[in-house]
């Protein structure tokens, strides 16, 4: 790990400030995935600006307007909060599945969202789009984890924040200060698809800072279900979360988001066309998975993934209807 | 010499590890734990490449970072790098973050040679040749061909044949400890605190590498994390370590971080087999063909049984091609072959059951190979069986008929090991006139109960308590010991202890029978009394002071191979059932319930035994679900050299796990034989066969992942 500088600020205007004063700063949270970064040599940062001491950064407020959390919640007690509990069960069971207790305790929702990709050719330092003589390393190699939409492009990683899903499906915004301010964005729109010339997945600038989430109230049904290989620790091979208006049996309006299956979190306006109007049954979730899946292009070794997807997307969907109908 | 007690008194029972609280509560301190005072950071640079030539290496740059106390280059210019993970050179520094930064101050300039990563890239048309020589052409070694009776004929005449390809991953050893030591070299002398399976031979290089003779060397492994056939030696990390360490005249410490660990600590070769078997309707089986290939690397070459258990079978032919690829060479891994020949010919006796319509518990029960192993595999059966609830087994074709996506399977698979011990260790047995007694010799506990285990067997003869015997081992100084591999330790130590410690009890007798007037044949230790015709005369604290100040310290030779027999015995069966649960929507596998019920004869310590049992069953559940190590085709790379990729079970993956030791009277009278490789080798053919009884298809390819249960059920649709 290369030496670094350190700074602690205690308000969002003073982290802006240490953020901006030295390039290759960057903005350290729970630190389970940075640190892990700097160990690997993939990220080496001339500074680290810590948060958690910046006021409000670690507290949650409930209002008639909506949730707002603090970025620098834990998982941990994210998924402690009684409101969280009650109204938004999609974004708790996708904080649920995110690494292990000890991984919850630290990491933080800021962080989540603003997690670095875990492919495995970044990680091994080739970069987001992993060229090689102008040619896409992910693509000629060993891309069973690798995207299945949007795969046209030269960005096949998936983004890796679990906790975008639910909050994107549920209409949150992001709340960022800069350097002229606060300023609220649709969570989505964290999120862009790189290109050679602009490597970069997050639309945050180097010196912003990433304060609050907030999250409207709830209405209607949420849910997410995520595919995952092991029990224990493990991240996602496909997630979806819903958030269903309800006007009676029917779906009037409907949020369908996935992830860990295309370079941003993907919204699925055909499978949300498809159940508008309907009752949710097995028959509708089939026919949204089905749509949602139309456009799909994988790779030479996630064909399988096409599936996992139609899989999440019905268990979402089926979730928020109550009917947990793989449980054997 | 008389063999083991009729009636132990503590033998067999269940006796937990004399080290088990230090390293339950952290307090045991492992080789790489140790500090010794002025001791410097190594740390080994290694290849970033698959396959490449040095053209230019230039150290001074890192020999002027702070810190550095010496730089050693162990690929010079010119050398050739054969895989990722390949050291290249060595730094020794201060701290260890001085030392990772200065290793990559290191300047190398690298022409990148074309590479062979996967068995589907050497095999290719036109690959380069990455190896040659040594019989080796077009990254190959030629098959190797075994034939008996005349299989096509068999095949021609069989009611039903099956031909399929199955295979199993090159896995990694993935030790909890990484491999390493820590040397201190200096005064003609040499002490070193090494991770390892064998302190001798680890002594033995070491005292090569810093140029001492072996007297003059100490190497201590009190406790060890892990080895499963990888930890033998010094190595070239553990060499250069003690070799930095002459230099510098500072103890030195080359412990291998988590990445090196996977790409260069040991990996299990790969196997794939096109296997066709054909039997007949009563369930015989009467021809096995396989034609099998897989990667032990870049040095080692590759080597399965087909069939493996079923050595019956009338008409079999096996051929075996070794396929070399750019990564480290493969490491004996618990019951090196084993466990891919037993995934590869079990998973092939499933389908053809299937085919002919055959109960897969009855054409084991069939084709149960002869000899005195016979009897005890049909009896382990007859216990798996009722363990699992074989009642419960239904065949494949009801998969079609579960509604919703979970279904359920059980499979079962048989294996065999050797397990015998090694002639001509040695044990040295010493009662100090205060009572204390030791027992020593110059083997290690790699956290199977091995010090556990001569102390019971002293404690036993000695009629003391575990507690009162202090069991020293790990230290390559002590009279000659056991390698620990193979499943040998305990059935090579055991007798060693055995005859140290009932030697220096006639010896006691012997010095003590005049105090008591008696003669030393009169004298007899029961519950820490020493007895007198039977009736109990002195405590033995008592006893032993009547020793005046000489200890009895006594080093028996070593048995020789025919008197090892009379206390130890070679050759297990074993056998294991799974019940799993499979979602056919997502592919993900559940082992709901593990069964094993295994024999090794005599077993000396029921507690630590079972936890050889565990440990192996859990290994093989790894091997099952999760393990493969991936190599990127495009780089050269190893693409999950950590451990958040290289797929591990946690503890919510563990299954109820239920272990039945095969421990009849007929099985004691066979004496010690080791449990280490056994209870691993059929857990991964035991749940692939569950899984393809579950989803009602084979899934052919290992690990039992989302990917390969989804392709395989997708194939069939």
């Amino acid at each position: 790990m290369k030496a670094f500088e350190f700074a602690g600020p205690t308000t969002p205007e003073l982290a802006v400030q240490a953020l901006a004063g030295k390039a290759g700063a960057e903005a350290l949270g729970g630190g389970t995935d940075l640190v892990n970064r700097m160990k690997d040599y993939v990220s080496s940062p001339s500074r680290i600006v810590y948060l958690k001491d910046i006021a409000g950064f670690r507290h949650t407020d409930a209002t008639p307007t909506g949730l707002t959390i603090g970025a620098g919640i834990t998982l941990a007690n994210l998924l402690a909060d009684p409101v969280v509990a009650k109204d938004y069960p999609g974004l708790r069971q996708a904080a649920l599945e995110v690494g292990t207790p000890q991984i919850r305790a630290m990491a933080t929702v800021g962080g989540n969202l603003l997690q670095r990709p875990r492919c495995w050719y970044y990680r091994s330092g080739f970069g987001l789009l992993a060229m090689k003589d102008g040619k896409s390393m992910v693509r000629a190699g060993d891309n069973r984890y690798h995207a299945i939409f949007m795969t046209e492009g030269d960005a096949l990683f998936v983004a890796p924040s679990s906790l975008a899903i639910p909050l994107i499906a549920l209409g949150a915004t992001a709340t960022i200060q800069g350097g002229e301010g606060k300023r609220t964005i649709p969570v989505e729109r964290l999120y862009q698809v790189p290109k050679p010339g602009m490597e970069r997945e997050l639309t945050i600038k180097a010196e912003e800072v990433l304060l609050s989430i907030t999250v409207p109230p709830a209405k209607g049904k949420n849910a997410s279900y995520e595919a995952r290989w092991k029990q224990s620790h493990d991240w996602p091979l496909a997630l979806c979360s819903v958030n269903l208006t309800m006007d009676g049996e029917a779906v009037s309006d409907a949020r369908i988001i996935l992830g860990a299956v295309a370079p941003v979190p993907l919204r699925s306006s055909a499978a949300e066309d498809s159940i508008k109007g309907k009752a949710i049954n097995m028959t509708t979730a089939d026919v949204a998975a089905a749509a949602a899946v139309s456009t799909a292009k994988p790779l030479s070794m996630n064909k399988y993934k096409v599936n996992l997807t139609k899989t999440v997307i019905k268990r979402a969907l089926m979730s928020a209807a109550g009917k947990h109908y793989w449980e054997a | 010499m008389a063999g083991w007690p009729e009636n132990p008194r503590l033998i067999s029972t269940s006796i937990p590890r004399v080290d088990g609280l230090a390293k339950a509560s952290g307090r045991a301190k492992y080789p790489s734990d140790e500090r010794p005072k002025g001791m410097l950071y190594g740390v080994m640079l290694y290849s970033p490449h698959a396959h490449a030539k040095i053209k230019a290496i230039d150290v001074e740059p890192a020999k002027k970072m702070p810190g550095v106390k010496a730089v050693k280059v162990l690929m010079n210019a010119g050398a050739t790098l054969r895989y990722h993970g390949e050291d290249i050179a060595a730094v020794a520094a201060e701290t260890e973050e001085q030392a990772r930064d200065a290793v990559r101050a290191i300047k190398i300039e690298y022409e990148v040679l074309p590479h062979c990563v996967t068995e589907e890239q050497a095999l290719a048309e036109g690959a380069p040749e990455i190896v040659t020589g040594g019989g080796i052409a077009n990254n190959r070694r030629a098959a190797r061909g075994q034939t008996k009776g005349d299989p096509e004929a068999a095949i021609a005449k069989a009611d039903a044949v099956i031909e399929g390809i199955y295979s199993v991953p090159v896995i990694n050893h993935v030790c909890l400890e990484p491999h390493g030591l820590c040397a201190s070299v200096g005064d003609g002398k040499a002490v070193a605190w090494a991770s390892t399976q064998s302190v001798m031979a680890t002594a033995n290089e070491l005292a090569s590498a810093v140029n001492l003779a072996f007297s003059e060397v100490t190497v201590l492994t009190e406790v060890m994390g892990g080895g499963f056939g990888s930890k033998f030696g010094a190595e070239l990390w553990g060499k250069t370590a003690a070799q930095l360490s002459k230099e510098t005249g500072r103890p030195v410490a080359i412990f291998l971080d988590r990445a090196q660990e996977q790409l260069a600590g040991g990996n299990r070769p790969s196997a794939t087999g096109k296997i066709k078997m054909a039997g007949m309707k009563d369930g015989s089986i009467t021809a096995v063909v396989g034609e099998c290939y897989g990667t032990g690397g870049i040095t080692s070459g590759f080597d399965v049984i087909i069939p493996y258990i079923y050595s019956g079978v009338p008409n079999t032919s096996n051929t075996n091609t070794s396929v070399f690829v750019n990564a480290a060479n493969q490491r004996a891994w618990r019951a090196p072959r084993h466990p891919q020949s037993c995934a590869l010919t079990e998973s092939a006796l499933d389908d053809l059951a299937d085919k002919l319509g055959v109960n897969p518990f009855d054409i084991r029960m069939k084709n149960l190979p002869g000899g005195n192993l016979q009897e005890v595999y049909a009896e382990e059966m007859k216990i798996g069986a009722k363990l699992i609830g074989w009642d419960r087994w239904k065949p494949r074709s009801q998969a079609a008929a579960v509604r919703g996506p979970i279904v359920t399977g059980m499979g079962m698979a048989l294996h065999t090991w050797g397990g015998g011990g090694s002639p001509g260790n040695q044990v040295t047995c010493v009662i100090n006139p205060d009572g204390s007694v030791e027992v020593r010799s110059a083997t290690q506990d790699i956290g199977t109960g091995a010090r556990t285990v001569l102390a019971i067997i002293a404690a036993e003869i000695l009629g003391l308590e575990v507690a009162d015997i202090s069991s020293r081992i790990g230290n390559s100084t002590y009279p000659r010991g056991q390698g620990s591999g193979g499943s040998t330790t305990t059935p090579s130590m055991a007798p060693p202890a055995f005859d140290a410690v009932s030697k220096a009890r006639d010896e006691l007798f012997k010095r003590v029978a005049g105090a008591f007037d008696a003669q030393p044949g009169d004298l007899s230790l029961a519950k820490g009394q020493l007895l007198v015709k039977g009736e109990a005369k002195a405590s033995w604290k008592d006893a032993c002071r009547k020793l005046g100040t000489m200890p009895v310290s006594v080093t028996p030779e070593g048995r020789d191979g025919n008197a090892m027999r009379e206390l130890t015995s070679t050759g297990v069966g074993g056998c294991q059932f799974a019940e799993v649960q499979v979602d056919r929507e997502t592919g993900v596998v559940k082992v709901k319930k593990l069964v094993a019920v295994q024999d090794s004869g005599l077993i000396l310590d029921m507690l630590t035994w079972k936890s050889q049992v565990y440990g192996g069953v859990i290994m093989g559940i790894n091997g099952a679900l999760f393990e493969e190590r991936v190599m990127d085709p495009v780089s050269g790379r190893c693409l999950n050299a950590d451990m958040e990729l290289y797929k591990l079970a946690g503890a919510t993956d563990i299954p109820e796990i239920i272990i039945e030791p095969y421990h009849t009277e007929a099985m004691r009278k066979r004496g010690v034989i080791g449990i280490g490789e056994p209870p691993t080798i059929s857990t991964m053919a035991a749940i692939g066969n569950a899984v393809a009884n579950a989803v009602g298809v084979r899934v052919p390819h290992f690990p039992m992942s989302p990917m390969n249960v989804l392709s395989a059920l997708m194939a069939k649709a």
